[in-house]
């Protein structure tokens, strides 16, 4: 498969410019910070002692040109040094890796939910247009759409831990429980539930409401006329017809989004104690760890970039129009 | 004989409620008629006569719950359509009665194959095992004249043209030999050749299956090129009915002769042959232009000729027109001399400056001396401005005093023939034919000495076709006016140009005196156009009546 | 634009006139917070940890025995200054990019595009964390950092209108009439693209108070205002013991989003009947 080769490539060529522009973001931001880009770099001022600042400003050679000093900063990166963090004493791509599985793990599942769910609700809704079925989850999908996600997620604990006790509020799996295997799994899957479910809801009611959308305008194409003209049941014309094509605007959309979906994992994380990258960003947000947060923005946009390829392989896996150039 | 005495067909007194609301109440009212085998029935009417309401209505294609039907029935078989089940409808539907539709770059699924689509009828109504169907496939799709049965079959739309998607979508009718087969203006979306292919298509196997048709168009050439009988409709009611010589010839009723008056008869000639005179006002000379496609997600990027080294000039006082086919470069042609378009070379002179070489703001004087009116009589006037404003928008943009020309757009108003109290209104308060009028009058603010048309009547129904028409012949001959016309029309060009050049991918392949241009054409491909005008055969009998209101 | 058959339509729309009557509580509520609940919404008014109704407070007070009811009136301020100030920022040099794109297309359009189309893909939230982390939280660099996220897919959708209506005839015909640009993209163009701004517009302020209450939230609020999210996020850690201190803030962010997503969609659909029509059919 040449072309699908020739496809990953061109996206990687995007993806690495899109982190190149990270990465001079970053450095703009650390030097259009208020202070010293130096006690910017080693957190908040004063926090560090006087020595590492010194080591700090002698590394990124803050005595130099500006462009020089991007030069050495962009050469850390490469070699995969995104600073240290004085706070937890130890590397930021340390941290950052230990984090990473947890919000993976985390912000897939909740994408995955919210496609699968979004299409499915969105399309039952575009079937039943104005009847019942359709009022009921275009007023859920409205709501779900208003309600800040940290709050959900706070109600969701109310309701689900403290009230019903049916599934853990916090952390990642039981601790000191000793659990292996498929209990750990098991356990680790309940703990998942609810912050799953709280980041899912918002991005399924934006896909509902899209699929609902994009169904509506495929259902009154000509296309969906010859079928009909062919004799085809409705349900055969939903399903063969209009569904592969009603999916396609929501898979771009979703692509783009991918960015709000990992951006909404920090607050969940923050709720529900999920030990990833969010849950991280709370912790440097409250010691004013920049070198933290600002390679929390690199990996994340990382991870957003691989949510756009498996977005857009999934599109060129359904519309045969796109010719992989 | 016994089959031509029951009818295939029978709609009676059939009437469709449009919702609430709307400015009438329905869409068709007690039509009747009826279908018998082996017969081509034409409905014919202008826009918003209901034509094709009831061809839906028989396919239980009406878009609910807009439209639905009040009264009457559709007797298929002495079987009444109307009051049938669901299931029982689409066991009808695609087996014995099919439909195939106006556009065919849209009527088939762009992500499945064309195999698979029409497949899909196969296995909707017959038990044929996988083989036999792929077989039928194919079959049908070298029964419709398509080259490579066998690799159309796995290809997707997109890989497709216009004429051959219009093919694959009569192969997916025809596909379980229906006894009805219902065309919904399936030529309207082609160019003249490729329309002339699919009628003929048409002909052939309606005559080869005895198969019954009922074809809708609003076209009398091609009721004159296929149609046994002819129903003409209006306002939702059918007019008339009968034969089709008889129709044509010796319609009945007034609003039929109206219509048919309002053709354009297709002759040149008729009065003096132009003479130009002196210098031409205008020159363009080796003008070209390639047109880079960016890559999109559906295709690399392409490069693609519309205009090729074309040479053309215009007398003052003469009407050139334009012809040739959609992609031929003649809209092309005209906005790169109106300056909407920069060419990649070439010259065009106007009184004695070259306009190309001109920057933007030595261009713009020249800018009043060429105008424009354009095709889409709804894209062509700003919604958001009265129609006094958008006349008078262009003289103020050369500095005249606002109340000025706000005054002088109320006298071109009266000139182009509406109110002079049209300039306080906005344009969607105006009909299609209107709208053109606003717009020839925003040219003619500008007082130009060339006017180009761009199609400037192929939006419009029959009768307001004409009427546009005349009033430019009359203002360019009011005014003394050059006129560029640009149209895909063959009768319309022979009818008011002089001089006629017939276009193809960019090149002009042929031009000169219209009257010699149509009577005895020299290029291969303005012969092929010629012959594929549609209905030749028939000469429509002289107005009887003046116009249509 | 706002004509009869306009307001007819927005009007007979239910959910419409629902979100504008939100709105214009919640409006009503800020302007007024003063009047409402004299005196300043961080003291304390009653015992900590009160219940709803408990000391005569109505959606009781909090773990420093600050008024609830307060707090959200005032905090409707911060919601809606924040939400308004940011859309405006944002709207602007959205309009400004996408016209620019989209009327002169070719490389300046490419150029755009591509700048939008990076902003559209990097994670907004966390950028908007990071700068107002940096820059120290305060209504200005909140307010900077969420137009600096949301004015994208605005100029992406003025582009795509500018790019229609420049082939558009009437545009066209304004060409050679000789008006000039200025003249075309302000006259012509824009007055038609008008109605799908101000439907983003309504939504970008729906959206931008969900991330000005998120960061509160996460404690990236003004320090010195009072807002919504800062009580759902202080209420956290207590959740279990005083479940109404994180409950009513929330409900009033939600309603207020609400609202303007009800208004957006409202206006959406008046602006363009046809459509209603066939979403209804």
């Amino acid at each position: 498969m040449p072309q699908m080769l020739r496809f990953l490539f061109s996206r990687l060529t995007k993806a690495i410019v899109v982190l190149g522009v990270v990465v001079v973001l970053n450095f703009t931001l650390i030097h259009a910070a208020p202070g010293d880009p130096a006690t910017v770099m080693a957190g908040e001022a004063g926090a560090a002692d006087q020595m590492f600042v010194d080591q700090l400003r002698k590394q990124f050679g803050l005595d130099q040109p500006l462009y020089v000093q991007l030069g050495t900063y962009v050469g850390h990166i490469l070699q995969g040094d995104l600073g240290y963090s004085v706070r937890q004493q130890r590397p930021v791509v340390d941290l950052l890796l230990d984090r990473l599985p947890a919000t993976v793990a985390l912000t897939m599942s909740a994408f995955v939910l919210a496609l699968a769910g979004g299409i499915a609700m969105g399309l039952l809704a575009a079937v039943n247009v104005g009847k019942w079925s359709d009022s009921v989850i275009t007023v859920l999908a409205l709501l779900s759409y208003a309600t800040p996600i940290y709050w959900v997620g706070l109600m969701l604990v109310l309701v689900f831990s403290v009230n019903l006790g049916w599934l853990p509020a916090f952390g990642y799996e039981s601790i000191g429980a000793g659990k292996a295997g498929l209990e750990r799994f098991a356990d680790i899957l309940e703990h998942m539930a609810l912050p799953v479910v709280t980041l899912g809801l918002f991005y399924m009611a934006v896909y509902t409401r899209l699929t609902r959308a994009s169904a509506l305008e495929v259902s009154s194409m000509d296309f969906v006329k010859t079928a009909r003209a062919k004799g085809q049941s409705e349900w055969k014309i939903v399903t063969r017809h209009v569904l592969r094509n009603a999916i396609l605007p929501v898979l771009t959309v979703a692509g783009v989004q991918a960015g709000q979906l990992v951006g909404g994992s920090i607050l969940v994380e923050t709720v529900f104690a999920w030990p990833g990258l969010g849950r991280l960003t709370f912790d440097a947000v409250l010691q004013r760890d920049y070198q933290v947060l600002l390679g929390v923005f690199f990996v994340t946009s990382v991870l957003v970039i691989v949510f756009n390829i498996i977005t857009d392989l999934l599109y060129v896996l359904i519309d045969p129009r796109v010719e992989i150039a | 004989m016994s089959e031509a005495a029951t009818p295939l067909l029978e709609i009676k007194g059939l009437t469709v409620a449009l919702p609430e609301g709307g400015d009438r109440a329905f869409a068709v009212e007690k039509i009747d008629y009826t279908l018998n085998p082996d017969e081509i029935l034409c409905i014919v009417g202008e826009s918003g006569s209901g034509k094709s309401v009831t061809a839906h209505a028989i396919m239980g294609l009406l878009p609910k719950p807009d439209l639905r039907i009040a009264a009457g029935g559709i007797l298929y078989r002495g079987r009444n359509i109307v009051t049938m089940s669901d299931a029982e409808q689409r066991k009808l539907r695609g087996h014995r009665i099919a439909m195939i539709f106006q556009e065919p770059m849209t009527a088939l699924n762009p992500l499945m194959r064309i195999g698979a689509q029409i497949e899909e009828a196969l296995t909707i109504h017959t038990d044929l095992d996988r083989a036999a169907r792929t077989a039928r496939v194919v079959e049908m799709l070298a029964a419709v004249g398509l080259p490579n049965p066998e690799e159309i079959r796995k290809s997707y739309p997109f890989r497709l043209s216009g004429g051959q998607r219009q093919r694959v979508m009569i192969a997916m009718a025809l596909a379980l030999k229906p006894d009805i087969l219902i065309a919904d203006e399936p030529t309207t979306a082609l160019d003249v050749t490729t329309q002339k292919q699919i009628l003929d298509l048409i002909k052939e196997i309606q005559r080869e299956q005895r198969m019954a048709v009922l074809f809708i168009t609003h076209d009398f050439g091609v009721v004159a090129e296929i149609a046994d009988r002819v129903a003409v409709m209006r306002h939702g009611r059918v007019v008339e009915i009968g034969a089709a010589e008889q129709v044509l010839n010796r319609p009945a009723h007034p609003y039929t002769q109206a219509l048919i008056g309002s053709l354009p008869h297709g002759r040149a000639g008729d009065g003096p042959a132009f003479v130009p005179e002196g210098e031409p006002l205008i020159a363009a000379t080796d003008v070209h232009k390639v047109y880079k496609i960016a890559g999109t997600r559906v295709g690399g990027a392409r490069t693609l000729v519309v205009s090729d080294h074309v040479h053309l000039t215009i007398h003052p006082g003469e009407t050139v027109g334009l012809v040739g086919e959609s992609g031929s470069g003649k809209s092309t042609l005209a906005r790169t001399i109106v300056g909407l378009v920069k060419p990649d070379g070439g010259r065009i002179d106007f009184e004695g400056a070259d306009l190309l070489s001109l920057d933007r703001d030595a261009f713009r004087p020249y800018r009043r001396h060429v105008q424009m009116v354009f095709q889409d009589p709804y894209a062509s006037l700003n919604p958001r401005h009265k129609v006094g404003e958008i006349i008078a928008q262009g003289p103020v943009a050369f500095g005249m005093d606002k109340a000025e020309a706000l005054a002088r757009a109320r006298d071109l108003l009266g000139l182009v023939g509406l109110e002079a109290s049209a300039a306080d209104r906005y344009p969607h308060e105006f009909s299609g034919g209107q709208r053109q009028r606003v717009s020839i009058a925003r040219a003619l603010a500008m007082e130009p000495k060339l006017l180009i048309a761009d199609e400037p009547v192929s939006a419009l129904d029959a009768s307001v076709q004409a009427q546009v028409l005349a009033l430019l012949a009359e203002i360019k001959t009011k005014l003394n006016l050059a006129m560029l016309f640009i149209t895909h029309d063959l009768r319309i060009a022979a009818q008011i140009c002089d001089t006629v050049g017939v276009m193809k991918l960019g090149r002009i392949v042929e031009i000169g005196p219209a009257a010699q241009v149509f009577g005895n054409p020299q290029d291969d491909y303005t012969k092929a156009l010629l012959s594929a005008i549609p209905g030749q055969g028939w000469t429509p009998p002289a107005a009887r009546a003046e116009g249509v209101s | 634009m706002f004509n009869r058959d306009f307001t007819q339509a927005f009007l007979r729309n239910k959910g419409a006139v629902g979100g504008l009557v939100i709105v214009a509580a919640i409006i009503l509520l800020a302007l007024f917070a003063d009047l409402l609940f004299p005196g300043d919404p961080w003291d304390m008014a009653g015992a900590p940890f009160g219940h709803p109704f408990e000391d005569g407070l109505l959606f009781g007070s909090d773990m420093l025995g600050r008024d609830i009811a307060s707090g959200i009136a005032h905090g409707a301020r911060v919601s809606l200054l924040i939400g308004l100030t940011s859309t405006v920022v944002a709207v602007l040099v959205g309009v400004l990019l996408g016209a620019l794109a989209g009327f002169h297309g070719g490389r300046i359009d490419d150029a755009i595009m591509r700048f939008t189309e990076l902003f559209q893909t990097i994670p907004n939230f966390v950028l908007v964390v990071v700068i107002v982390a940096i820059f120290t939280p305060s209504l200005t660099s909140i307010v900077v950092a969420i137009a600096l996220v949301s004015w994208a897919p605005l100029a992406r959708l003025v582009r795509g209108e500018f790019l229609t209506l420049r082939s558009r005839e009437f545009v066209q015909a304004a060409i050679t009439c000789g008006q000039g640009n200025a003249t075309i993209i302000f006259r012509q163009i824009l007055p038609n693209c008008l109605s799908p701004i101000i439907v983003s517009a309504s939504l970008m302020v729906a959206t931008a108070i969900l991330l000005e209450s998120s960061l509160s939230f996460l404690g990236l609020g003004d320090p010195n205002a009072m807002s919504w999210g800062f009580m759902v996020g202080s209420a956290r850690t207590v959740l279990r013991q005083a479940w109404w201190m994180s409950f009513f803030p929330g409900v009033a962010i939600l309603l207020t989003v609400l609202g303007l997503n009800l208004v957006g969609e409202g206006l959406n659909d008046a602006f363009n009947p046809r459509l209603r029509r066939k979403r209804k059919a």
